[in-house]
């Protein structure tokens, strides 16, 4: 039986890039306490930063909308997103603060500071409940299909055990954007509109969420952190969204969408320079959500002070 | 009413009720996490009706409607009874004594996640070291705190 729970490994080494490729082609399992390559270090690092930073800046955003959510069952439900996605930020500062690159406050200060990245999705601003189904039912659903993709293969043990919990509850999250989504499909003519204007604001975010075509040479591939190019996940996602959305009745802002002799789905050309742009904090809604974050940082500084107090036992 | 059903019938529906898996952990069931207390089946107007009753492992845990959802689905579907009825019951309170083996097995093989044991000690899930430290009573669900295991490098978390 496949599990996750075997006494890792430790204090492997490799001659040089080639012998580890040929470990971690060998279905090589790397652990923290392995002589790893630098260049693998800084690499698996900055993706579980980028992960953490996201998981952070969501649940934050989920947040947000907790007392805007209509009705007791739906708060209750973003109330639990929320600690589902601050736990699993949590987790995953843990396992990138062990790689000994930055620590845990580096990564929060950097990310408070605008210095590193967050997904794409977290840029812009979220306008009505609407725009937040869209993201249940969208966002969460491409960040699922990345993390699954990620967990395939994944050759950092640490990663791989968090991902297999973070997984699962995004599969859970998928179920309750699907639940909310045909609340609203099948709702008044306002609820349809309402979805409609907001999937106008949200398809082209969450098609991008997978990034650009992967470099031919992408070292997350080669070193099997990632199981599948981004290009790849991305067209799977249109195959499987567009028909879905397609059967509710909505309309796909993509005017160059077509659908092949084979019945395959290919999205209209993506231009990739907003993202960009986006991707270096200049998205329409990056500065509040960071200036939030960071607030809620400062805020909280009395709380660290007095549990550092307690740890040192004065 | 009850004795007029038979036991084989029953069975069918204990068995449909432990295919349901727990919405945050795919491959463990929800019997297995000791959410089931009782099961009956009543002889109903148009057949007989399952009577589901499931105890929450905590109150306000978001995936409940989509537990009894799951529940009746597979009732229907899986056994000759016309209706199902999932009640959360007010009690007992669920308690991680109520997992079975299977269940504890899963969730530290497969989620790295592990319950105390009854000298409240703590044995990492990944390696088998007692060197695991609560950092937060806080997890990413209400059921789970996180924890550090100093020997391995992994963070763990602990049904609570």
């Amino acid at each position: 039986m496949h599990t996750l729970a075997t006494a890792p490994a430790t204090g492997r080494t490799w001659i040089d890039l080639d012998d580890f490729q040929s470990f971690i082609d060998a279905g090589g399992m790397v652990e923290p306490g392995d002589d790893m390559p630098g260049e693998y270090r800084d690499e698996v690092f900055r993706f579980i930063e980028f992960h953490a930073n996201s998981e952070l800046m969501g649940g934050l955003t989920e947040r947000d909308w907790i007392p805007h959510a209509p009705g007791l069952r739906l708060k209750q439900i973003f109330l639990a997103k929320t600690q589902d996605e601050i736990g699993h930020a949590h987790l995953l500062y843990m396992v990138a603060a062990d790689m000994g690159v930055k620590t845990r406050t580096e990564m929060l200060e950097d990310l408070f500071a605008g210095r590193s990245r967050f997904h794409n999705v977290f840029h812009y601003q979220a306008v009505t409940w609407a725009d937040q189904i869209a993201i249940a039912y969208l966002v969460d659903a491409a960040a699922f299909a990345s993390q699954r993709a990620v967990f395939a293969e994944c050759t950092y043990g640490p990663y791989k055990r968090v991902l297999k919990r973070i997984v699962a509850e995004e599969g859970f999250h998928m179920r309750h954007g699907e639940e909310m989504l045909l609340r609203l499909a099948t709702g008044t003519d306002t609820q349809r509109s309402m979805f409609q204007e907001a999937l106008d604001r949200w398809w082209w975010p969450a098609v991008q969420l997978f990034g650009p075509d992967s470099d031919p040479d992408d070292p997350l591939l080669r070193w099997k952190i990632k199981s599948q190019r981004n290009e790849d996940l991305r067209a799977a996602y249109v195959q499987k969204y567009v028909p879905l959305l397609h059967g509710y009745g909505f309309t796909i802002p993509d005017p160059e969408l077509h659908q092949d002799d084979d019945g395959t789905w290919h999205a209209g050309p993506i231009d990739w320079e907003p993202l960009k742009a986006t991707m270096r904090m200049g998205g329409p809604d990056s500065k509040r959500r960071i200036d939030t974050a960071a607030r809620n940082w400062a805020d909280t500084a009395w709380v660290r002070e007095a549990l550092d107090r307690r740890g040192a036992g004065t | 009413m009850s004795t007029l059903v038979s036991t084989a019938l029953v069975d069918q529906v204990r068995a449909a009720v432990a295919s349901v898996d727990d919405p945050e952990y795919p491959d463990v069931s929800i019997a297995d996490l000791g959410l089931v207390e009782s099961i009956d089946v009543e002889a109903g107007p148009d057949g007989p009706v399952a009577v589901v009753g499931l105890i929450p492992t905590f109150s306000g845990c978001p995936a409940l409607d989509m537990i009894a959802t799951d529940v009746e689905r597979a009732v229907t579907a899986l056994t000759d009874v016309h209706e199902c009825d999932v009640r959360w019951l007010p009690g007992p309170v669920w308690s991680t004594d109520r997992l079975t083996g299977t269940a504890r097995a899963t969730l530290a093989d497969d989620y790295t996640v592990v319950l105390r044991r009854k000298d409240g000690g703590l044995r990492c899930p990944v390696c088998g070291s007692d060197d695991v430290d609560v950092q937060s009573q806080a997890g990413p669900t209400r059921c789970r705190a996180v924890a550090w295991c100093a020997a391995c490098r992994n963070p763990v978390e602990v049904m609570r």
